[in-house]
């Protein structure tokens, strides 16, 4: 069943809360060797499912009314371990909650657990993890793609029919593509990070992971809030995502990719690329065609960007605060043992990386010219916009790949967000959704939007879900 | 990157590894960097340096209690603490 099923199943007392959340933790039990989760909170989701029946009558128009969710473990929820993934925050209760977490319990969702995902949201893959890497519920074997591949897994392998991401280079949208599902990453603002633990604060936005666009509209409506406790959250007026599915946005002017073959995308994401192009066309959308070489070097801007915001950012793991605390000898010796033992390798790749992009005699080679790159992708992307109303392009460039994959590229890892990257710089929303599949693995495409378009995203993306099926598979 | 290079950057950032695997992570970085150089290959010329997507304007509230001070919840959740204090390793020495 899917979210809007369940959904009016418990609007119309078909089945409880409790049933629907007994129902998720047995599915999360059962399929516990995925490694989806870091925590599960069973005693804390049934009580929760209880005081909903018994008060039904407050969450029957909620959006989120009596649905079962996970949560990605960056967000902080009061009183429940958020660890980030890390063993630096192995032991973490925050003593208040994030934003996010608290418009969904707002919004009558029942937290069922935390997601597992890449240490401190840094990688594609899930194997950064301190708490061991997730499975893709296609094919064990393989990796289901990151930061929020915990989040991802969790919906593709039907434990729960929503949960939430954050994507700050691709987080919600490669791993959707690799699982087979649906992830939004709303404009830059949209959602509040407060209480949202910080990677790259100029780029980290939260949003919501489903097997439709559907579910993502009304995960979106419970998630997006102004928030006075984040500075950067954005004051426009909110909007009804599940109203705006069944508006009419006509016919549309899509920007669809020139000179693919230089990208190294694969065969099979390029096929699917062009037959779901065809659907669009049977929509009655017609498209221009748009140079994107340029914008394929924000991923040299993202390798710089983000790891110096993240040098910065988690400079406040030092031992003595709150987290991990080695045993040493003198301060000195404290600062550098507690985080040599309490970040991972990829981690502390990034810190150093963001530490000698930051230092004297390197700002203007690299930082300053990074922020000058990412300028150029912001005025490419408005330069798009004044033609086309969305920009439709692959959201990866292959399916999902195996666990500790060996390449003759160094950097290929880094490449997976190859064409996720430029929306994070701009600070535009892009959204992922199936496509395809090739040996029985899905395939992703993702749409990106102009600023605050999420309403012509998810319409778009549904319109196209209502012509196909790839949404529907389960592994 | 040589060596005396990365001992800079590892106490920059308070970081530490073994002098066995050091020539490992001088080769993970001049991986990234070369990547990473690619920029250089840019016309930048004409773009200004952008630190943020949004033209944003800065947020202020009312000058009046908010959040009560939750003293008890905090020293709780503490490691270790001393009546109204938190208990830290020795960092002024």
């Amino acid at each position: 069943m899917n979210f809007q099923e369940i959904r009016n199943n418990f609007r119309d007392k078909k089945v409880s809360a409790k049933e629907l959340t007994e129902e998720s933790l047995k599915k999360a039990k059962d399929k516990s060797d995925l490694n989806a989760f870091i925590s599960h909170f069973e005693e804390y989701a049934l009580e929760r499912a209880s005081y909903i029946d018994t008060n039904f009558d407050q969450y029957i128009d909620k959006p989120l009314g009596g649905i079962p969710i996970a949560h990605k473990d960056i967000f902080c929820t009061d009183g429940r371990k958020t660890t980030c993934a890390s063993k630096m925050l192995e032991n973490f209760v925050p003593p208040y909650e994030s934003t996010v977490t608290k418009n969904c319990n707002n919004a009558g969702s029942i937290m069922i657990g935390k997601t597992n995902m890449d240490e401190f949201a840094m990688g594609s893959s899930n194997e950064t993890s301190f708490f061991g890497p997730v499975k893709n519920p296609w094919d064990d074997s393989l990796v289901p793609g990151g930061s929020s591949g915990g989040s991802a897994a969790c919906v593709a392998a039907d434990i729960t029919t929503i949960s939430t991401g954050t994507d700050t280079g691709g987080s919600i949208r490669q791993p959707a593509a690799l699982c087979g599902i649906t992830g939004l990453k709303p404009t830059y603002g949209l959602v509040s990070r407060w209480g949202m633990i910080a990677f790259c604060s100029s780029m980290d936005q939260a949003g919501p992971i489903a097997r439709d666009a559907f579910a993502c509209s009304a995960l979106l409506n419970a998630m997006a809030s102004y928030d006075d406790k984040d500075s950067t959250c954005s004051k426009r007026e909110s909007v009804d995502y599940e109203k705006g599915l069944s508006k009419d946005f006509g016919k549309l002017k899509i920007g669809v990719l020139k000179g693919v073959e230089n990208l190294g995308i694969s065969e099979e994401v390029l096929k699917a690329y062009e037959s779901s192009k065809k659907i669009l066309e049977q929509l009655g959308h017609s498209f221009v065609e748009l140079d994107f070489t340029e914008l394929s070097s924000g991923i040299c801007s993202y390798y710089v960007i983000a790891p110096a915001e993240c040098s910065s950012n988690l400079s406040r793991f030092d031992g003595i605060k709150y987290g991990y605390r080695s045993e040493a000898k003198n301060l000195s010796e404290l600062y550098l043992k507690t985080r040599a033992e309490g970040f991972g390798d990829e981690v502390q790749k990034r810190i150093l990386i963001g530490s000698y992009v930051l230092s004297a005699g390197f700002y203007d080679a690299y930082y300053r010219k990074a922020q000058k790159v990412r300028r150029m992708i912001k005025s490419k992307f408005d330069e798009f916009f004044m033609d086309v109303d969305l920009v439709f392009l692959p959201t990866t460039l292959d399916q999902a790949f195996e666990m500790n994959r060996e390449s003759s590229d160094p950097n290929r890892m880094y490449k997976e967000d190859l064409l996720t990257i430029p929306a994070n710089l701009a600070g535009l929303p892009a959204m992922s959704l199936p496509n395809g599949f090739s040996k029985n693995l899905p395939i992703g495409v993702q749409f990106v939007g102009n600023y605050f378009s999420e309403e012509l995203l998810l319409n778009t993306a549904h319109k196209m879900q209502e012509v196909t099926d790839w949404h529907k598979m389960t592994p | 990157m040589n060596k005396i290079e990365l001992k800079n950057l590892l106490f920059l950032s308070r970081l530490r590894v073994n002098e066995e695997d050091q020539d490992k992570t001088i080769e993970k970085l001049q991986n990234t960097f070369e990547m990473i150089d690619q920029m250089n290959d840019l016309d930048l010329d004409k773009f200004e340096p952008l630190n943020n997507p949004l033209e944003l304007t800065n947020v202020s509230r009312s000058d009046k209690e908010k959040n009560r001070n939750k003293k008890e919840e905090f020293l709780e959740k503490s490691p270790k603490s001393d009546e109204d204090y938190f208990v830290v390793p020795k960092i002024v020495e």
